[in-house]
Formats: C-alpha cells, sequence, structure tokens
C-alpha cells in the first residue's frame, strides 16, 4: 500500500478511562476511496477509536494521520477534511433541517451562495428536499438518521466517519442509509464505518478489522476473514438434553472443527455440513438426545468473531 | 464570524421556546400586573382614593359664655359663634373635604336615624349644653359619636379629629383652671390672653388640622414619582426583571450543558472550529438573550405601567450592568454543574435564594426600621447589586452614585465570568 495512497493511518492508539483500557494497541491502515469498517459487539472500543480519530478525545499513546495530518499536532487540519457521523442523533430539535444544515455548514466554513446551493444538494442527497422546512424534532427516526449524516456530507469531506449509523432505526431507513454509504464511496470518499451488525460490515466493507475488548484481533477482506475459519460452515443446534452432555462427544465426530455452547444452544464449526450433520444425529440418539432444531450457516464474520473469540459477536 | 452565528443559533434556540418567553418576559409583566391591580385603588393622580366618610351633625349647642380670643389659626373657624359650631366649621373645612363629607341634622335621633338607615356612616351629635359645660371648670363637656359599627376607617380618622380637637379644648380648661385657682382676681384679665395662646400653640399649630393627623411619608427608596401606585409598582418591576434575568441568564448558560447531552457540542468539535469559539459565541448568547430581556421589559413596563426608569443616561449603564451581571452569574453556576439533573438545585434553591435576598431591599422599602439591614444583607448577593443600581437610578439619586453601583457590578460579573469561563474551559480541554 503506497504512502500517497492511504487516507486513515492507525499507530499504536492506546487510551483508558480510569481503570478501564478501552483501546489498546490500536492499529490499521485505510486505503483512500475505500469503505473500512471496524467490526465488534458493544464495548469493543469502536467508538472511543472513532472519538481519537476524531480529536474528541486525545490518545494516551500512540498517534494518527488522517489524510496526511497527526491528530496530536493538526487536529485542525484533521476537522477541515472530516466529516463524522456521531452514533447519537446530534442535531438541533427545535430548528429546521434546513436551519440544522445551513448552521453545520457555516461550522465547516461555507457562507452564503455557496452554502445555500450545498445545503440544499445535501437536503436531495438525503432524499429530505420536501421536509427542509420541517422541524428536525418532528421527524421519525430514520429521517433524523439521514439529516445526521447529511451535517457530515456538507463540506465534501475526503474521509467520513460513520459510528453505528443504523442503530435503532427501521428497515426501509437502514437500507437507504447503506445505500448512501456506497454512493459515498462511489464520489471517492473515505469511509471509516463502525458497526455491531456482522452483515452490514459484510455487505459494504472493502476491508474489515474486528475489535474486541479494545484490542484488534483480526483485520482483512470479508473472504480473508473468511478464510480463518477455513470456509467452515455454522450449525446451530438446540437439544432436549443439557449440552455439557454432548459437547465432548461431539468434539470428537469426523469433521468437527470447533463445538461451542451457550443458552442452551450448541454451535458447532464443519468443514462440510452434509457428511457431519447425520453423524451430531446418530450421536445424539446414542445418548437419548433429542435435535429440536437445526440452523445451517455458511461461512461468515460472526463465524469469524466465534472462532476467534469463543463468543458470539451480538454477546 | 463563527462565534454569532453560534450567539444567532443560540437565540433562535432561546426565543423560540414558548416556556422561554413567558419566563422571560411574561412572568416578570404579569407579577407586576397583579401587583398594579392589587394596588389599583391608589389613584392615579397622585393620592389615595378613599371613599368619603358621610357625616351628619346635630349641633344643638346654645352656647355658652365667650372667650375673648381669636380662632383665626383653626380652619373654617370664622363664623363660629359656639364651640359647637367650631368643631361643625373645623369638620367641613376645606382641608377635610376630601375625606368627609358633611350634612346637618335637625335633632339627635335624627343624625343617629340617619345612621342606622345607613344614609350616613357617622352621626357627631353636639349636646345643647356643650359650650356651656365647656365653661364650667367643674362640668365635663362631650360629643356624642354614633358610627355604623361596619366601617373602621373613616370614622376612625374623624374620631381622631374630634379627639384631637377635644384634647385641645380640654387643655384651655386646664390652664384657665390651674390659672384661675392660683392667680388673684385683678389677674383674671390675663384668662383671654392665656385661652389664646394656649390655642395658638395646639390647635392651630398646624396649617390644618388633617396634616397634623395624617402625617405622610415617602419612601426613602421609592421614586420621585408621586403617583403612591407607581411607587409600589416601579420597583416590584425592576425586582422582578432583575429576578427573571438571572434566570435567563442561568437557563441560557445551561444550554452549553444541554448540548454537551444532546450531543450537538461533542459534534461541533469534531467541526474546524477552535473551543474558544464555540464557548465563546455560546457566552455571547447569554448576554444577548439577557439584553433583549432586559431592554423588552424597561420599555414594556414604561408603555404599560408608565414607569419612569430614570434618566436616560444612566438607565443604560445600568441596564448594561444587569445584563452582565445576570448572564456572568448564570454561567458561573453552570460551570459547577455536572449536567441539567441538576437543573432543580440551580432554579429552586440557588436562584430562587439569591433572588429573594437581593430583593429583600425591595419588600423592606416601607419599613424604614429595617431598610438599612435589608439592604446590606440583600448587598451579599448579586441581585441585590442589580436592584441597589435600578433603585437608585428611579430615585434620581446622583450619577455618581449610580455608576458606582454599576462598576461594583462589573467587578462581580468578572469574577463570575473568568470562573466559569476557566471551569468550561477545562471541562472540555
Amino acid at each position: 500500500m503506497s504512502a500517497n495512497n492511504i487516507a486513515i493511518s492507525v499507530t499504536d492508539l492506546h487510551k483508558s478511562f480510569g481503570e478501564l483500557k478501552a483501546v489498546q494497541g490500536v492499529s490499521f491502515q485505510v486505503q483512500r476511496g475505500e469503505i473500512f469498517s471496524l467490526l465488534g459487539p458493544n464495548g469493543a472500543g469502536k467508538t472511543t477509536t472513532i472519538s481519537i480519530l476524531s480529536t474528541l478525545l486525545r490518545p494516551d499513546q500512540g498517534d494518527a494521520q488522517v489524510m496526511g495530518h497527526s491528530i496530536r499536532r493538526d487536529p485542525m487540519q484533521v476537522k477541515s477534511v472530516l466529516g463524522v457521523v456521531p452514533q447519537e442523533i446530534a442535531l438541533y430539535e427545535d430548528l429546521t433541517a434546513r436551519e440544522n444544515l445551513d448552521f453545520w455548514g457555516k461550522m465547516y466554513g461555507l457562507r452564503g451562495a455557496a452554502l445555500r446551493q450545498r445545503v440544499q444538494e445535501v437536503l436531495e442527497i438525503i432524499g429530505l428536499a420536501d421536509r427542509a422546512n420541517g422541524r428536525v424534532g418532528k421527524f421519525s427516526g430514520g429521517m433524523k438518521r439521514r439529516v445526521n449524516i447529511g451535517v457530515a456530507l456538507l463540506h465534501k469531506p475526503q474521509v467520513i466517519y460513520m459510528d453505528e449509523p443504523t442503530v435503532g432505526i427501521d428497515p426501509q431507513s437502514r437500507r437507504n442509509i447503506l445505500d448512501s454509504v456506497v454512493a459515498l464511496k462511489n464520489q471517492g470518499m473515505t469511509v471509516l464505518y463502525t458497526t455491531h451488525y456482522m452483515e452490514e460490515a459484510q455487505e459494504l466493507s472493502d476491508h474489515i478489522a474486528i475489535m474486541d475488548r479494545g484490542k484488534l484481533i483480526a483485520g482483512g477482506t470479508n473472504a480473508e476473514l473468511v478464510q480463518l475459519v477455513g470456509e467452515q460452515t455454522r450449525i446451530d443446534l438446540t437439544l432436549t438434553v443439557e449440552a455439557s452432555r454432548v459437547l465432548p462427544i461431539w468434539r470428537a465426530v469426523e469433521g468437527v472443527a470447533h463445538v461451542s455452547a451457550e443458552d442452551g444452544r450448541v454451535t458447532v464449526l464443519v468443514a462440510d455440513s452434509n457428511l457431519v450433520l447425520p453423524r451430531l444425529f446418530e450421536s445424539a440418539t446414542r445418548l437419548a438426545a433429542r435435535i429440536t432444531s437445526v440452523d445451517i450457516r455458511e461461512p461468515n464474520l460472526e463465524a469469524v468473531f466465534l472462532h476467534l473469540t469463543g463468543r458470539a459477536l451480538r454477546d | 464570524m463563527k462565534i454569532f452565528d453560534i450567539a444567532l443559533r443560540d437565540l433562535v434556540r432561546s426565543f423560540r421556546s414558548a416556556s422561554a418567553l413567558i419566563f422571560m418576559f411574561g412572568v416578570p409583566l404579569l407579577v407586576t400586573g397583579m401587583f398594579y391591580f392589587m394596588f389599583g385603588n391608589l389613584a392615579r393622580d397622585g393620592g389615595f382614593n378613599l371613599p368619603r366618610t358621610k357625616v351628619i351633625v346635630a349641633n344643638l349647642d346654645a352656647g355658652g359664655p365667650k372667650f375673648q380670643t381669636s380662632t383665626k389659626g383653626i380652619p373654617g373657624s370664622a363664623n363660629a359663634r359656639t364651640l359647637g359650631e367650631l368643631v361643625v366649621s373645623i369638620l367641613q373645612s376645606d382641608d377635610l373635604a376630601e375625606l368627609i363629607t358633611v350634612t346637618r341634622a335637625p335633632t339627635a335621633e335624627a343624625a343617629r336615624a340617619a345612621v342606622d338607615s345607613q344614609t350616613s356612616q357617622v352621626a357627631i351629635i353636639i349636646p345643647a349644653d356643650f359650650s356651656k359645660k365647656f365653661a364650667d371648670p367643674d362640668a365635663q363637656a362631650t360629643i356624642e359619636f354614633y358610627q355604623d359599627p361596619t366601617l373602621t376607617l373613616g370614622p376612625g380618622i374623624i374620631r381622631s379629629i374630634l379627639n384631637r380637637f377635644m384634647d385641645g379644648m380640654a387643655g384651655v380648661k386646664i390652664v384657665v383652671k390651674v390659672f384661675v385657682d392660683a392667680a388673684s382676681p385683678q389677674d383674671y384679665i390675663l384668662v383671654n390672653q392665656i385661652v389664646r395662646r394656649y390655642l395658638d400653640t395646639s390647635l392651630a399649630e398646624k396649617e390644618d388640622v388633617a396634616s397634623a393627623l395624617i402625617i405622610s411619608r415617602t419612601p426613602t427608596a421609592a421614586p420621585k414619582e408621586d403617583n403612591p401606585l407607581l411607587r409600589i409598582v416601579a420597583p416590584i418591576m425592576g425586582g422582578m426583571m432583575v429576578f427573571y434575568a438571572f434566570f435567563t441568564g442561568a437557563s441560557t448558560a445551561q444550554s452549553i450543558l444541554k448540548e454537551e447531552e444532546e450531543r450537538t457540542l461533542p459534534r461541533l468539535f469534531t467541526t474546524p472550529t477552535p473551543q474558544s469559539t464555540i464557548l465563546g459565541g455560546k457566552f455571547l448568547a447569554v448576554f444577548l438573550t439577557v439584553l433583549v430581556q432586559v431592554i423588552t421589559l424597561i420599555i414594556a413596563a414604561r408603555l404599560i405601567f408608565q414607569i419612569e426608569w430614570g434618566a436616560l443616561d444612566l438607565v443604560a449603564p445600568v441596564a448594561v450592568g444587569i445584563v452582565f451581571i445576570a448572564s456572568s452569574f448564570g454561567i458561573f453556576v453552570n460551570s459547577l454543574m455536572k449536567d441539567t439533573k441538576q437543573s432543580g438545585v440551580l432554579f429552586g434553591g440557588v436562584l430562587t435564594i439569591t433572588g429573594m435576598l437581593g430583593m429583600i431591599s425591595i419588600f423592606a422599602l416601607n419599613s424604614p426600621g429595617a431598610a438599612r439591614l435589608s439592604e446590606t444583607v440583600s448587598l451579599l448577593v448579586p441581585q441585590g447589586w442589580a436592584i441597589r443600581g435600578l433603585l437608585q437610578m428611579m430615585n434620581g439619586n446622583n450619577a455618581l452614585d449610580v455608576l458606582l453601583t454599576v462598576l461594583a457590578m462589573f467587578v462581580w460579573s468578572v469574577a463570575f465570568f473568568v470562573i466559569g469561563v476557566w471551569r468550561f474551559n477545562q471541562r472540555y480541554a
């Protein structure tokens, strides 16, 4: 990866809040014009990392360059090339959508006709041109999310951070947001996207970094990450007996790579489900246990996370 | 430029809030209006509109030995030939015309009947032997006072007038008796001179009887305006303005904490806008909001209640002083708060208590004994200085006094502002 092609370069970031080590030695690089996702469960350290890269938090150790500007030495330069979509809706609810965009545009240095024109463009991008004069407080959650994103687009930033932008919204709005993220990439923007939804990271990302407990535990393309679990299929089963009774038996079954149990459900990673599944039924029958449900999933990031941490991603 | 954008945005938000508008403008004017109507029986032209007391007099006095004395100092006494007529003359004098209406009754029964039928409120019955008994050193001259028992104020005033008259005349009797007992018969000729001098120095010592009975005192801190209604309402309006200006200062400054909780403040910090500009814009909004409030209230109070605030060249610095001290106090108090959940403590506790302490000097305006202490207490809080400035201005105190108070307000303001800004800068560093 050539240095000129790097939008964000993070080196050994550390951040603690008292005893809590929120970010521990995180390093990664994001190429220009790509969508890079930070994937991890709640509390993994994604938002803290984004906050440091937004210059909102000062790292205890380490540094990051955004479009060549150091977050430590040139925070104002970093801010000027950056658009941030925070996890929470950060808008003035008693102002209209247009007034919000107008105000935030001024904060990014836009003025006069250029501001008015850009506000109108953004209203059209986020699909709210016809609701421009409605108060944001009266908007639905999805509409607010769209304005929330629109604010970050006003100054045509080179890099945009989106911190879990689809949390708590309806499927239609979610779809709109995901489409707009792809559209931003197509316009040449670099997107750093955090999520705990595996499907989003899988669908959107050119590169994905998986975070857990403040550490980066894996990184690469979706295909590269799936390779980590050896293209294994995940089989979730529920039984009429305690899971602990079948675990030692199933671990010994030929073709089984990994077995774990959570909340009465047993998860088995296998190379070929067609071969292994009959063996699992057979051994369960020998234990006088009945399998009441089976869910087969092709290899994905969920399996990767499980493989790496022993826990489900949504924990 | 961004500093004004932030301030303007905050102003728009403040003035879009119905509750904020009510507290900024509605409540102070409403409270003052309540006092205005509460004391609405005060004359707009400057005097009390006490209803006149209807007095009916049955003067049955047949006269007695004449004193060759001058009664020229006694109002309405020119044509008095008996003591009874002298009493009637006093009651009918121009000085009492605003307080009582006098009619005459031919008999005592007719006078009492007039009170019983409520056509009159007081009946004064002067007996036939009134002058005669007065002239007799061993007799007691009396006047019958018959009043409507449901009334207190009007009859009380008339009773006071009569008591004063009777006390004076009793004094004359005592003086004459003492003289006659002690002097030799050839000196009796001096009785008239003694009586004249006594009357001159007792009954007629004042310009009029009413003024001797009703002491008119102007509160030390009241405006020069003669209208007593305004003497009550003007300080209250000033107090309300100061009280709610401090509320506005605090609630507007609270928008810093509110924005922090709404996450718009952190988002502002992600824009290429220096922290000093962001906080400066927020502080500017506080000053501008209170400024708009104070100017509006000053003008509204002038138009609605005809309140004379004082000379314009003093109104401006006092108004600016109030704006600065109220705004900086709001910034200071909010800088001590962790979040807006503590607003109950701020508004219910700090602002209410300091506001009431500051206004204590207004409550004590008509209690000269408590005025000095209350003013001292009120100056312990910033609101007290703001109110002091207003009262000085309304009283027409000299410019130096007013400007010294304004200077004190600025000293408070600088202290509050410096501490508040330092704490907020630390918070978001």
